[in-house]
């Protein structure tokens, strides 16, 4: 009981730490813009692949300890397997896995970008509540 | 004491300013150069939900303010019309408890502001009343002599259930039936609106155009997802020079046009822009309405886990849509996106249904 109060002090202080008009799908969105702005910063192909696969792993482990954590509603349990989903798409495209052609090198950058745009109008995120979004950011960046 | 009483006075006057309508700018042509209004734009633009975009150099945005700004670019320079803009705000408090007003309105005649005031949305179901009444308030008489056009800028509008479209209201509701009883208070009944631009993801739906379709003539829509970043207004800054004939659906599909380069260039998802003769689709929405209406109605009673699966589709991806009239009337501008599973599908109908599983609703039980 007092590790579950202790973790829910510790969210709390996150959360309100967050900037005011933060919301939890803009900060998700943030995180991916970050990753497409440090793709394009390489010239090193191998190094961008990294970048965005390393990117791809966080968020993942972050959804698996948020899906896993037992706070989270049904709904969101749905919006977060649509979301790993939807993620694990751009990770076998990117390695050119399940029928994915892989992206090409010179392509890496535009791939960088799609990633950010199709977050930011999935539809998956908009039935994710609030709390889950701000759970995952927080393991995100617990996790990097 | 002092504190106290300057404190009072400052919360009265910061009160006071967001409670009332006031008038910023007053008309200020000289007598005599009175210009005529050809031209009446209704621009309402929804701000309250996670409406922040980036771009390729990572900038971020909310894409209502820049909407906003688009709209009042158009006020600004187009000397033969009268522009209209609600923008609607999420929820805000001063000092926490003091609840401040959730719309902002703006009226320009002639490119200059004429009115900008706050007001209360709709604080239930939202059809748009409040702004209605404004729109009454300020309009000018001749409307049935000029050419109208009305302007959605927000999220997807839900045609069915539609609480928690505003983020900071959850228990406002909002759906394409809402939206038709709004546009219905803003014609001038027997005329139609004679473009309607529906700047939103899915707006392309057979229900969707079949409602508004009572409301205008030619109705622009994006079919599929729309990124944030909207439709271009371009071309709707000086209506004079790009409307000069006076061809409306010609128009439009020069807008759509132009929205669809701007988005192809920056985007890398897909773009679908499409445009609606609402009179010669009829034919290609009464064949489908039935079918339509009836997975509307099965999904009416499914739970908020199992409306979290749906996905949506181009309708041409299923048989009972597929019609010789399904392309009547319809003109579409279409990019595949450049990743991902559906990057080498060439081709959108331009009409967007809802891909329900036949183990979840099947027609032919029907």
């Amino acid at each position: 009981m007092q590790i579950r109060i202790a973790f829910g002090s510790i969210i709390m202080m996150f959360v309100l730490a967050l900037p005011s008009n933060a919301d939890g799908k803009g900060e998700l969105q943030k995180y991916f813009s970050d990753t497409a702005n440090k793709v394009k910063s390489t010239e090193n192909a191998s190094e961008k692949r990294k970048i965005l696969s390393e990117s791809f792993q966080s968020m993942s482990e972050a959804l698996d300890k948020v899906q896993n954590s037992g706070m989270i509603s049904k709904v969101d349990r749905i919006g977060i397997n649509r979301f790993k989903a939807t993620l694990q798409e751009k990770r076998d495209e990117l390695a050119g896995s399940n029928g994915y052609e892989r992206v090409s090198d010179k392509d890496l950058n535009a791939f960088s970008d799609y990633v950010v745009q199709d977050m930011e109008q999935a539809a998956e995120m908009v039935t994710i509540s609030l709390v889950a979004l701000l759970l995952i950011i927080i393991l995100v960046v617990l996790i990097v | 004491m002092v504190f106290i009483s300057i404190g009072y006075a400052a919360l009265t006057v910061f009160l006071s300013s967001c409670s009332a309508g006031l008038p910023v700018q007053v008309e200020s042509h000289k007598p005599g150069h009175v210009l005529a209004t050809k031209y009446s734009i209704v621009c309402v633009i929804h701000g309250d939900g996670d409406y922040i975009f980036h771009d390729t150099s990572g900038n971020e945005y909310k894409a209502d303010d820049k909407a906003l700004a688009g709209a009042k670019r158009i006020a600004q320079q187009n000397p033969y019309a009268e522009v209209f803009i609600f923008h609607q705000k999420p929820r805000r408090n001063f000092l926490f408890f003091f609840p401040l007003q959730d719309g902002e309105f703006y009226y320009y005649r002639n490119g200059q502001l004429i009115a900008n005031e706050l007001y209360w949305r709709d604080q239930k179901q939202s059809q748009l009343d409040p702004e209605a009444v404004l729109y009454h308030r300020f309009r000018t008489e001749n409307q049935l002599e000029m050419v109208s056009i009305f302007l959605y800028y927000g999220h997807e509008i839900p045609q069915f259930g539609g609480k928690g479209y505003d983020a900071s209201y959850p228990d406002r509701a909002f759906t394409v039936y809402d939206f038709t009883i709004g546009l219905r208070d803003f014609t001038h009944h027997p005329k139609r609106f004679d473009l309607l631009v529906l700047s939103t993801c899915f707006g392309g739906t057979p229900y969707t155009i079949d409602a508004v379709g009572s409301f205008a003539r030619t109705i622009i829509a994006s079919p599929d997802n729309l990124h944030l970043s909207y439709f271009d207004l371009h071309l709707l800054e000086r209506l004079d020079l790009s409307l000069q004939d006076g061809d409306v659906p010609a128009f439009a599909k020069r807008f759509a046009h132009q929205a669809f380069k701007q988005l192809t260039r920056n985007i890398q998802t897909a773009v679908s822009i499409a445009v609606y003769d609402a009179d010669r689709v009829k034919e290609f929405l009464y064949s489908v309405r039935r079918v339509y209406n009836y997975t509307l109605t099965t999904l009416k009673g499914e739970t908020q886990e199992f409306l979290a699966t749906i996905e949506h589709c181009d309708c041409a991806d299923l048989p009972e849509y597929v019609l010789p009239t399904m392309n009547k009337g319809v003109d579409v501008f279409y990019r595949p996106a450049r990743f991902g599973r559906s990057k080498n599908k060439q081709n959108h109908s331009g009409w967007e249904c809802l891909n329900v599983k036949p183990q979840e609703a099947t027609f032919s039980d029907y």
